[in-house]
């Protein structure tokens, strides 16, 4: 009688096993299947179901799986002897450069890599750039104009009348927050100092924390911007209009004279796909001005590709051109920033 | 044991069968991606350095963090024990008046958790909260910012942490006697002297078995301390941004491996202690426990006083929450509610998408599958650790302890790294973007929970109850279902709807295992409420804990409510 015991353990492990045997049907062939897996870290706020509902009329059949941009690294890497994933697009340009160093894409040129924007697409052909953003501070307009507002990141912390006034990160986790601390770092470049910066770069770095107000879960930035415990603090541009109408609070953007950083949104074939010449299609259609000018439209962005930048939303073109971009060496940071959030962990924040 | 010499041969057999099937479960999913995991973590520069050891000694935060989060977890062992005694017996041993309906409230943490519920306490006591702006009226000069720091975060753990306990030491306490307590009565015992020369002992195990959790509870405190502890940080933030890169998960490894060997070193204590005195209840026809009057009028007021002060702090944050889950974000951060501010937009947007359900669908069946499984797997294991008791069962003991050595997202990183590509471990197969990788991860985590709370279940089993169902003649199978089921049944589901509710939006093991058609919950919740996402979100994470607390209830009624009726 105590077999049944035993029957009931057999039984449980083969049925996980059996539940574990489902996948590989799908896989048959290296021909053009159109059901592709895409990783991607922008898929809320409706762009996933649209991405879904456009691509499914041109015959493609798509599953998105999305995650913060880390996550979704860290992911595409550890599944790297047999990825899950077709696509993957959205994430920044020091996810791609990593990705691309761990050997976790495939080079593919897309019809359209000739229409973006110089320099924001992988040399080698790796990945290729969809939109840009911009990574800003920016401030309560209410109770700052652009004469009173601090003029760039280091006058927060050197002006003591804005101690306390803007929000600094706690988890550093986001890939906002990792350009805003990279966008400091980098003016302190030294192949010399600790993880190549320079000892005063560390100082600044240290003050920027120090002087800050730590941002807590319970409170969003925006609310604080709004009643005004922390007027200053850092944005990614698309996300600002959405917010503006929520609080209620219009916010001023400090354009700094070194220029803003701009992360670059990629798109790319994941190694070792069975259906590559679908990935390859979905890409070449994706990434097509007429898509991405649609694409635009619809959740204000602002895409690298020069003929669908044209039709971008009047708001978002106007913000990008008040700006300048920081000159910033990615392949440098990507390099150090992993190093250089340890060290902001265990010693300074 | 005599009388199963007969069964010895057969015995042995099946016991070998076990030991296989047990060993490789164990050594495939508990060790091996673990170890090999580890493996690429400590040695990724070649060979094995001391570097993180020094990283970490010399980090003044991360050695305070790791301070506190000590402090925090023996506070908390301590504040759970009283307010979670003092519930227990005014739920079961005395007679409180309204209490049928004041044990909503003292259960109420049972059905959310996390970010929300500190959220829900903020209403009430942060800046803006009630209980602030109330005694900002009274004396203007205070701190509106006064509910923050270490007694804040203890504050809320220890309400937020006492349901769990409720829930346990209560199945406990309607194990004792009750003619044990009438007898001492006659003998001139007081309500004190029963308590704790009568009762207490027989609670002892599960006190224990609740005292590590709540001990694991606070080294692993994430969300109070982020949002009410200012200045007093713990170590799990730190630990979770370390697991998030690659290049540190040697840290986060550390940091983890070091908090599970001191739960370890407190269990190993905790077992001794407990192996000294063995305090069962003695007698063979038991009698159910009847309620006390607390017959001094005085401490009867203060009590009743009490019991209900405690109502409304379990409920009040539940009721705040779902109240503020119809309004917009704005009303949220600011604390104000007004009715232009109501709105039921917030839970159209969660249901608008025509595939809004199939997450909840897949959660559901995901956290169910996992709920039965591992606590039937445990109640096995739990009954072959009590009736072999040898150093294979305290090895296999060990080995199951292992989840709470290592944070959730580097075991699903061990799963992966190890799984995908053929092993012979895994007869060759790949597991993953399979759907049973998931299972195994949510299964492998809660394994450690489960087994500690059955087994303290078994051992306030009196063993004569199953020594007399033997000479009966009963089966060792019908002396399980027939004789040690029934009394262990209340706590198994429990286990069964707890397991189910924290599984059910799971967000870790979640991200990195699922299988890309059949995404859980954890994953849209995350998602739809990521600081990243273009809008702000906050009011979703309300709608979302709403709709969760609807579905743990439905389960605990389901499975709790009516269980224990069926159980008694």
């Amino acid at each position: 009688m105590k077999k049944s015991w035993l029957l009931i353990v057999v039984l449980v492990f083969s049925l996980v096993l059996t539940a574990c045997g489902g996948k590989q049907e799908s896989s048959q062939g290296a021909g053009k299947d159109k059901s592709l897996v895409v990783y991607t870290n922008s898929a809320s706020d409706g762009r996933g179901d649209w991405l879904k509902e456009k691509a499914a009329e041109q015959g493609f059949d798509i599953k998105i799986v999305e995650a913060g941009g880390g996550d979704i690294r860290n992911k595409l890497i550890a599944e790297k002897a047999n990825p899950i994933a077709d696509v993957v697009y959205g994430l920044n340009e020091m996810n791609y450069i990593a990705l691309k160093n761990e050997d976790v894409l495939e080079p593919f040129t897309p019809v359209w890599a000739n229409e973006v924007e110089e320099g924001t697409s992988d040399s080698e052909g790796y990945y290729h750039s969809l939109v840009k953003q911009a990574i800003l501070l920016i401030y309560n307009s209410d109770l700052y104009t652009q004469e009173t507002t601090a003029s760039d990141w280091p006058e927060l912390w050197e002006n003591k009348a804005f101690h306390g006034l803007y929000e600094v990160p706690t988890n550093l986790g986001g890939d906002t927050t990792r350009t805003v601390i990279a966008s400091i770092l980098v003016r302190y470049q030294d192949p010399n100092g600790k993880l190549g910066i320079s000892d005063k770069g560390w100082k600044e770095i240290k003050k920027f924390f120090d002087n800050g107000t730590p941002a807590t879960e319970a409170t969003p930035f925006y609310a604080n911007l709004a009643n005004g415990t922390t007027p200053f603090g850092q944005m990614f541009s698309s996300g600002i209009q959405q917010r503006e109408q929520e609080y209620g609070v219009k916010a001023g953007i400090v354009s700094p004279e070194i220029g803003v950083p701009y992360v670059t949104e990629q798109i790319a074939v994941v190694k070792g796909t069975k259906k590559k010449e679908g990935a390859e299609e979905f890409i070449n259609w994706f990434g097509s001005a007429k898509v991405q000018a649609e694409w635009a439209k619809a959740f204000n962005s602002m895409p690298t590709n020069l003929e669908a930048a044209k039709s971008a939303n009047p708001e978002v073109k106007t913000l990008h051109e008040s700006v300048k971009k920081q000159d910033m060496d990615w392949e440098f940071i990507t390099e150090n920033i992993d190093a250089w959030i340890e060290k902001i962990t265990l010693e300074i924040q | 044991m005599q009388i199963q010499n007969k069964y010895k041969l057969k015995n042995k057999l099946y016991i070998f069968a076990i030991g296989i099937v047990l060993s490789w479960a164990c050594i495939a999913f508990l060790i091996y991606p673990n170890i090999n995991l580890l493996i690429t973590t400590f040695f990724q520069d070649g060979g094995f350095t001391l570097e993180p050891f020094e990283k970490l000694m010399s980090s003044e935060r991360a050695m305070r963090s790791l301070w506190n989060s000590f402090i925090l977890a023996v506070a908390l062992v301590i504040t759970v024990n009283l307010v979670g005694l003092f519930l227990v017996f005014i739920m079961g041993y005395f007679e409180i008046k309204g209490m049928k309906f004041l044990r909503f409230g003292y259960y109420s943490t049972l059905i959310y958790g996390g970010i929300v519920l500190v959220a829900g306490y903020q209403f009430i006591y942060g800046d803006v909260g009630i209980i602030t702006n109330l005694l900002l009226s009274i004396f203007p000069n205070m701190n509106p910012n006064w509910f923050e720091g270490f007694w804040a975060v203890l504050f809320v753990m220890t309400f937020s942490s006492t349901s769990n306990y409720v829930i346990f030491l209560l199945n406990a306490l309607l194990k004792v006697d009750y003619q044990t307590i009438e007898a001492a009565r006659n003998m001139g015992a007081t309500n004190f002297q029963i308590i704790r020369k009568v009762i207490l002992p027989v609670l002892k195990p599960t006190i224990f078995a609740l005292t590590i959790l709540q001990f694991i509870g606070g080294l692993g405190a994430f969300a109070a301390p982020q949002i009410v502890g200012g200045e007093f940080k713990t170590i799990t933030p730190m630990i979770l941004t370390f697991s998030g890169i690659v290049s540190s998960r040697d840290l986060a490894a550390l940091l983890a491996i070091f908090l599970g060997l001191a739960s370890m070193i407190l269990l190993a204590i905790m077992t001794k202690v407990e192996s000294k005195g063995n305090y069962m209840s003695v007698s063979k026809v038991k009698t159910n426990l009847v309620k006390q009057q607390i017959n001094n009028r005085f401490a009867n007021i203060i009590v009743h006083m009490m019991a209900y002060v405690l109502f409304v702090l379990y409920t009040l944050p539940v009721v705040l929450i779902f109240l503020f889950s119809f309004t917009d974000s704005k009303a949220i951060t600011t604390g104000k509610l007004t009715w232009d501010s109501f709105t039921l937009e917030n839970y159209m947007t969660v249901f608008t998408d025509a595939s809004a359900y199939q997450p909840f669908l897949v959660s559901i069946i995901y956290s169910a599958l996992t709920a039965v499984i591992v606590v039937g797997l445990i109640l096995y294991i739990a009954r072959l650790i009590q009736k072999y008791n040898n150093k294979w069962t305290a090895m296999l003991e060990y080995i199951l302890h292992i989840p709470w050595m290592l944070p959730s997202v580097l075991l699903a990183m061990g799963l992966i790294i190890t799984y995908s590509v053929p092993n012979t471990m895994m007869f060759h197969k790949v597991l993953t973007g399979t759907l049973g990788i998931l299972l195994i991860g949510y299964i492998i985590v809660q394994l450690p929970f489960v087994l500690r709370m059955l087994k303290a279940s078994f051992y306030s089993i009196d063993t004569s109850l199953e020594e007399a169902a033997k000479n009966l003649g009963a089966s060792n199978l019908r002396t399980f279902f027939k004789v040690l089921l029934p009394i262990i049944l209340p706590s198994a589901l429990a286990l069964v709807a707890l397991t189910f509710n924290s599984t059910l939006d799971e967000y870790n093991l979640s991200m990195f295992l699922s299988h890309p058609f059949y995404q859980p919950l954890g994953i849209t919740i995350q998602n739809s409420t990521s600081p990243e996402s273009l809008q702000d979100t906050r009011a979703l994470t309300f709608v979302y804990t709403v709709l969760l607390m609807v579905i743990s209830s439905i389960v605990l009624y389901l499975v709790y409510g009516r269980g224990t009726k069926a159980g008694k």
